[in-house]
This record gives structure tokens, C-alpha cells and sequence, in this order.
């Protein structure tokens, strides 16, 4: 009996083993996503995009003929879930690299990433991970944390450019009235110095900011409150559903306003659901173009998207693409870094640093040229800007009501903010 | 309970005997075999255990706070979170503003939180029960509140960071030395409390708990022993909130609300009131068990369920779903906590097998 469950136990070993060999040809990396968790309408394209970006390389010759083994984790947004997770991936066989998702998770590994150096490719665009060094002063250092974008924080320098130049073109006088709003939480909260401190640089009389919470809800105080204030641009810093709560509210209040979104505020599926009170309301993109405009790199997004649509016809919104550029910026590095000494972390790191004004390979004009140094994590400080326009009804299928127009995201500019050295970090 | 363990003509003949910790000699070298054994385990597991010894370590400090006011008192609250969090940033604060070394700087946020504590206990002095839990629901948002605004204490929107934990120049890093730190401060807590119980004001809170009238009739003050159950239980939170901050290095106010606030009373609850032990017990099962949720999805993944019922990526509703069950489930059938069953099962084996 002990002989039998010795040697049971070395034929497991050997096994396990041997299975551990083969894991080591292919690249590991991590993937924590949300499809079930508190940001989960925006984390499925996003998440769902990283996932068939991969499978998609893994079909077309992997990194270098390596394969990669991703492992997609849905942590549900809850932070213990991720700590696990992350100390799954870096227990034993340590991965060369995580995609990771929002506020929740980036920011309670922030610390562990720098100890164990496993570049982070964030979807939290917070300004304080932009500074590897902590030069800046505003954060510690974070050099293992990346993310592909304008941080939030610019992506609101940039609206705020757009709207001092609106208000000129409108020919109106006297200085426009901007508003923060939002919940008193790390993530609307992010870009709120920053932008408050560019408004009144630009000539805005800053009002003071109107709070409201993170979850859908009755906001029609904030609304008259908004009103009564006179504001004339107000930045929603909430997520999408609770920002549609928002913007139904003003538009029963009446009140007369340009609502300023963030970047995961505002999307197709968010206007579908405002139906015509999510008319007009302009908000940042990361790419300079949504899913089926004209640009060369286009026709690869859609490859990519049929892995978990064959069919070819799901409408992907913008996060969606935003994903499969993320998930593409992180090829190339895994690529760079196999050929320059092997996929540790502190290689892939350096990858990221390797090319200016770097696009992906065949994502031509779908992903802005970013460029990564080891002083400066902003990748892009192009941010375009779009507008939404709903013309009728939106019940239905979005795939239909994308194709009839019905719901339509304007271009309104691509703002290009310089690379100020007293923006870094915040 | 544990009495019933107790050898025949094993008498006390004094109160020292009587009130000595362990009860008996085989289940104190238990205790001293198991701290051996946690002491020996970042030789044998990797960090991803060794992460998951940790939690439970740090929340279950922070929950045998929660047992001396929910168990040993009889108070509620359900603002526990908040309470760990600002021991958190409070040594978070301490050791990366004031370059309070870390091995100070956990203790004296422990001593802070139980003075906030102690302010937000005051209304435990006059409410009972459900208006009691409203009171401390409101601890929980005015110190979320406060976190949020005080940019200068928690950082605002940019979380704070921490300085690792370092003694004579030597820097604890990683989980496998991290653990060590955690490991001592479970020791010491636990036997702290473990004493507490046997001194007058540990029987004084039990007072407190099953009868409030016919303690104050014997001469205990009920504000008092009411307000210093609040002030230890946020002592105990605000060691286990600091002990957070040193290892992941990032305090953030991200995943600290009010379901954090009952994640804790869970533990209590399922560990057992009133237990120590079953305390610690209790905060292992609920930080295992989302664990083994996973490994289960995981091995469920592209099996043949999941094909049948082509659950893909609902696969995690259903392990959300199954966690709650389980704990319904346990409530129904183990309402006395994982202590009572632990008891049941010494018995058992205690009168083998002249058991029924």
C-alpha cells in the first residue's frame, strides 16, 4: 500500500513536472477582467477584447512562434479577489506580464508590481501612474505600471481646451462656468485638481463641485442645483450608469449645459440606454476612431473580433477597441523583450521603451502613436474627442440601431496637449 | 463545553489553576504545535499560500475585535472596515509622513483607531440593538467621507503609500518574511484577548452581554464597559488595518465599504460568538472559501457542465450564487459557529466510541 502511494505520488510528481516544462515554452501572462463585478458593462468588451486579441496571436504564430498562455481571471472588481489572484501568478511559475482592469485592482497592486517587477498594462488611466520615478512628487514611484491612452487626467485637459474654444466659437461672452461632478471616490475624483486648476488657466469661473454617487439613482436635486448655478460645462467623473441617471434628470430639470464625459462614461451602449438625453453630450475616445471607421488598422479589429463572433456582425463598442490596441502594445513588448534576453518582467518593461511614437503592426490609424520612457508613462497625449448623437428611439438591438444611425458618434476634434513636465503625475 | 473534556480527578484547587488559559496540558501544546507549525510553513508553501495565511491573519485580528463587541459584549457594529481602514492610513500616515518606523508605527495606529473608536462608541453608552447598528452605519460613511476629503491624511484620490516593515535594518519584504510579522501579532492578540476574558473586566463585559440590568445592579458601569468594548474593538481593527498597509505597501479606500463592514461580521458569526478560537476559524472560511469557489469554476471551466449548460463566463455568477448558499446553508445547519462543531468533534473523539 506505501509502496503503491510512493510511487503514485513520483509518477504525479513527474507528471506535474513535465506538465511544467511545457508551461514554460509558452509565455505567461495574466488577465484580471470584470464581467460580473461592480464596472462590469464596460469591463466585458474590454476584457472580452484582451481575451480574443490574444487567441487571435496565439492562431497567428504567437510571440516569435511561442505561444502564449493567457489566463483570463474574472475577479468580479473586489480586491482580495485580485491579491489572490496576483499571488497565484507569481507564486511559483511567475507570469512575464498582467493586463489588469480598473481603480480596484491596479491600485492595491501597485506596491507588489514594483517589489516583484511584472509590468502592469492597466485599464485605469489614473495620472499617478504615469510617474515611474515619483519625480513628480504627487504619488510614489509606479515603474511597473502601464496603460495605453490619454490618463484621465488629460483626457480632461483636453475636453476643458475644447470647450474655452467652444465657447469663443459660439461668440458668447463673459467666462463660461465649469463644474466637476461626481462622486467623492479615488476614480471621479482622479482628474478633479487637474482639471479644476486648467479651467481657471483658461479663463472658466470654477464652481464648487456637486457630488453625486457612483451607483444609478434620484439626482434631480443635482440637477436644479446645476441649474441654479448657471454652470455652462460640467464633467461627469461617474461611470455610465450613473451618469444616465444624471444627465435623464437635467434633461426633465431643463437645464442647459454641455455635459463633458470621461472615457468610461460615455459610450454606445451608455447613450442606447440615455436614449435622446445622451444627445450631444461630447467625451474622450482612445482611439482616433470607434468600431467600423475608416482607417487602415480597422479591418484587423474586426479579424480580431470574430474569434468570439464568428459571425462578424456584433457592433463592438469603444472599449472594445481600445482593448485590442492594449492587448497589442503588450504583444510587441513580449515580442521585443523574447528577442533581447528572454520575457522577465524587467525585459518586457524595457520593451515598452524601445520605439517612438509606436503604433502596432497592422493597427494603423486605430491606435495612437504612444511613446513610453523610463521617466514618463504617458504613453498618449492625443485625446479625440466625440460627440453623441441620438436621433430617435433607442429600443432594439444596438447592432440595429448602430447601423440605422439612430445613435451616432461624431467626431468633434482631436485635441494634441503638450508634454508639460508640471503635468506629470497628476 | 470544554469542561466536559476535562480528565477525571483532574480538580482545581485554586483560582489560578481555575482561570489558567489552556485548560488543559494536551490543548496547550496544541496551541504552542500550531504556532510551531505556522512558523515553519514559508518553508514549505509558495507565496500564493503564503498570501492567503497572511489574510486571514490581518482580518482575524481585526475580527476578534469585532468578537470582544459582538460576542463577549453584546454590541453591534457595522462600521468594523472603516475602522480598519483608518488604522491603515493612520500607519500609512506615520511611516511615509512622519518617518515613524513601521514596527512603531503599528501599534500607535491601533492606539489612534481605539480612540476613534472610543468616539464613535459613545452613542453605544444610550442605544441597544438596531438603532445602535444605524449609529455605527454612520461611522462608516462619515469616516469613508473623511478619507476622501482629508487629501493632506489618506492622499484623496492618489492612495497613500506605506514604508515596508523593516527592524535594526533589516526590511521584511515579501510574504514569506511578511508573514513572520503577522504571525506575532496573531499571538500576541489572541492571547491578549484570551487573558482579557479571565480578568474582571473581560467578565465584566460578558456581564454586559447576557444580562445589562443585573450587571449594573452588581456595580458595573454599563457606559463604561459599553464605550471600552468599542474602543478594543477598534484597537484590535486598526492593528489589523496597519498590518494591511505594511504589506501591500498602498493604502487605496477602493473595496471598503459597507459589504467590507460585513464580510467581518461574517467571520464573527461563523467562527462562532464568543470564541476566540472559533474566531480565527471563522475568518479562515471566509477568506477560503472564494478561494476554493475558484479552484472549483477553474476545474469546472470547459468540463462537461459547463458545456451542457453553456455557462462560459456566467461560471462566475454561479460561484458568487454558490458562495452565498454555502453560508446560508451553514448558518442553517451551524448556528452555533465552526467553534461549537470544533468542540463537537473533540468530543466525539474524546469518547471514542462511546460516543452517541
Amino acid at each position: 500500500m506505501k509502496i503503491t502511494t510512493l510511487l503514485g505520488s513520483a509518477a504525479l510528481a513527474l507528471v506535474l513536472g513535465a506538465s511544467g516544462a511545457f508551461a514554460q515554452s509558452a509565455i505567461r501572462i495574466g488577465h484580471l477582467a470584470d464581467y460580473s463585478g461592480g464596472t462590469s458593462d464596460v469591463g466585458t468588451p474590454y476584457g472580452q477584447a484582451v481575451a480574443d486579441t490574444f487567441a487571435w496571436i496565439n492562431k497567428n504564430g504567437g510571440i516569435n512562434g511561442t505561444k502564449v498562455d493567457i489566463e483570463t481571471v474574472d475577479y468580479g472588481y473586489q480586491v482580495p479577489r485580485a491579491i489572490a489572484q496576483y499571488k497565484k501568478w507569481t507564486g511559483s511559475d511567475k507570469v512575464a506580464a498582467i493586463m489588469g482592469w480598473g481603480t480596484a485592482d491596479t491600485e492595491a497592486l501597485t506596491g507588489f508590481v514594483a517589489q516583484d517587477k511584472i509590468p502592469f498594462l492597466s485599464a485605469s488611466y489614473a495620472g499617478q501612474l504615469t510617474d515611474p520615478t515619483g519625480a513628480a512628487g504627487k504619488a510614489k514611484a509606479a515603474p511597473y505600471n502601464f496603460f495605453y491612452g490619454p490618463s484621465y487626467s488629460d483626457a480632461l485637459r483636453a475636453e476643458l481646451t475644447w470647450a474655452a474654444e467652444d465657447w469663443k466659437a459660439k461668440g458668447k461672452s463673459g467666462a463660461p462656468k465649469f463644474v466637476h461632478m461626481g462622486a467623492n471616490h479615488p476614480y471621479p475624483n482622479a482628474p478633479k485638481a487637474a482639471g479644476e486648476a486648467l479651467a481657471k488657466e483658461l479663463g472658466f469661473e470654477v464652481l464648487p463641485p456637486l457630488v453625486f454617487a457612483l451607483t444609478p439613482g434620484d439626482y434631480s436635486a443635482q440637477c436644479l442645483s446645476l441649474k441654479s448655478s448657471g454652470a455652462n460645462y460640467a464633467y461627469l467623473g461617474n461611470t455610465a450608469a450613473s451618469n444616465i441617471s444624471v444627465i435623464k434628470a437635467c434633461k426633465t430639470a431643463g437645464v442647459d449645459v454641455q455635459f463633458l464625459g470621461n472615457v468610461w462614461g460615455m459610450d454606445e451602449n451608455a447613450a442606447k440606454a440615455a436614449g435622446d438625453s445622451a444627445d450631444g453630450v461630447v467625451f474622450p475616445l482612445r482611439t482616433p476612431v470607434a468600431w467600423g471607421g475608416s482607417a487602415p488598422g480597422m479591418k484587423m479589429v474586426q479579424e480580431i473580433s470574430k474569434i468570439s463572433d464568428p459571425s462578424g456582425n456584433v457592433y463592438r463598442p469603444v472599449h472594445y477597441i481600445a482593448g485590442v490596441c492594449s492587448a497589442m502594445y503588450m504583444k510587441e513588448a513580449l515580442e521585443w523583450a523574447a528577442k533581447n534576453g528572454g520575457v522577465s518582467g524587467e525585459n518586457v518593461k524595457k520593451a515598452f521603451y524601445q520605439k517612438k511614437d509606436w503604433v502596432p503592426a497592422g493597427l494603423e490609424g486605430v491606435c495612437n502613436p504612444s511613446t513610453w520612457t523610463d521617466k514618463d508613462h504617458r504613453g498618449t497625449l492625443t485625446v479625440d474627442l466625440y460627440r453623441s448623437k441620438v436621433s430617435g428611439a433607442t429600443d432594439g438591438d444596438l447592432n440595429d440601431l448602430m447601423k440605422k444611425g439612430t445613435i451616432k458618434l461624431e467626431k468633434v476634434k482631436t485635441i494634441q496637449l503638450p508634454r508639460k513636465a508640471e503635468w506629470l503625475g497628476w | 463545553m470544554a469542561s466536559s473534556l476535562i480528565p477525571a480527578g483532574d480538580f482545581r484547587t485554586s483560582y489560578a489553576v481555575d482561570t489558567t488559559i489552556f485548560p488543559t496540558v494536551t490543548s496547550r501544546n496544541f496551541a504552542i504545535a500550531g504556532v510551531v507549525l505556522c512558523a515553519l510553513a514559508p518553508f514549505a508553501l509558495n507565496d500564493y499560500w503564503m498570501s492567503m495565511l497572511i489574510a486571514i491573519g490581518i482580518y482575524g485580528i481585526a475580527a476578534l475585535g469585532l468578537n470582544v463587541l459582538l460576542g463577549f459584549t453584546g454590541q453591534i457594529s457595522i462600521g468594523h472596515a472603516a475602522f480598519f481602514l483608518f488604522g491603515a492610513f493612520t500607519s500609512a500616515y506615520l511611516s511615509s509622513k512622519m518617518g515613524v518606523p513601521a514596527f512603531f508605527a503599528i501599534p500607535l495606529s491601533g492606539l489612534v483607531t481605539a480612540l476613534v473608536g472610543l468616539i464613535f462608541g459613545l452613542p453605544a453608552a444610550r442605544l441597544k440593538g438596531l438603532y445602535l447598528a444605524i449609529a455605527t452605519l454612520a461611522a462608516q460613511y462619515i469616516l469613508l467621507d473623511f478619507f476622501a476629503r482629508a487629501e493632506w491624511f489618506s492622499g484623496g484620490s492618489v492612495p497613500a503609500s506605506a514604508e515596508p516593515f523593516s527592524i535594526f535594518g533589516y526590511t521584511f519584504t515579501g510574504d514569506h518574511q511578511y508573514f513572520y510579522v503577522v504571525l506575532a501579532y496573531v499571538v500576541v492578540s489572541f492571547l491578549l484577548v484570551t487573558n482579557m476574558m479571565r480578568t474582571r473586566d473581560g467578565r465584566a463585559l460578558i456581564a454586559v452581554r447576557d444580562h445589562y440590568l443585573s450587571a449594573e445592579i452588581m456595580g458595573i458601569n454599563l457606559t463604561y464597559y459599553r464605550t471600552l468594548s468599542f474602543g478594543i474593538a477598534a484597537f484590535f481593527a486598526g492593528i489589523g488595518g496597519a498590518l494591511y498597509a505594511h504589506y501591500q505597501l498602498v493604502v487605496s479606500y477602493e473595496g471598503f465599504g459597507i459589504e467590507r463592514s460585513v464580510l467581518f461580521l461574517a467571520m464573527v458569526i461563523i467562527g462562532g460568538l464568543g470564541s476566540v478560537m472559533g474566531t480565527l476559524m471563522g475568518t479562515a472560511f471566509v477568506v477560503l472559501l472564494p478561494e476554493a469557489m475558484e479552484w472549483l469554476s477553474a476545474a469546472l471551466r470547459g468540463g462537461v457542465i459547463d458545456q451542457t449548460l453553456g455557462l462560459k463566463n456566467n461560471i462566475t455568477f454561479v460561484r458568487e450564487i454558490a458562495i452565498g448558499v454555502i453560508i446560508i446553508a451553514f448558518l442553517v445547519f451551524e448556528p452555533d459557529g465552526l467553534a461549537h462543531r470544533w468542540h463537537q468533534i473533540k468530543a466525539y473523539w474524546k469518547f471514542y466510541p462511546f460516543s452517541h
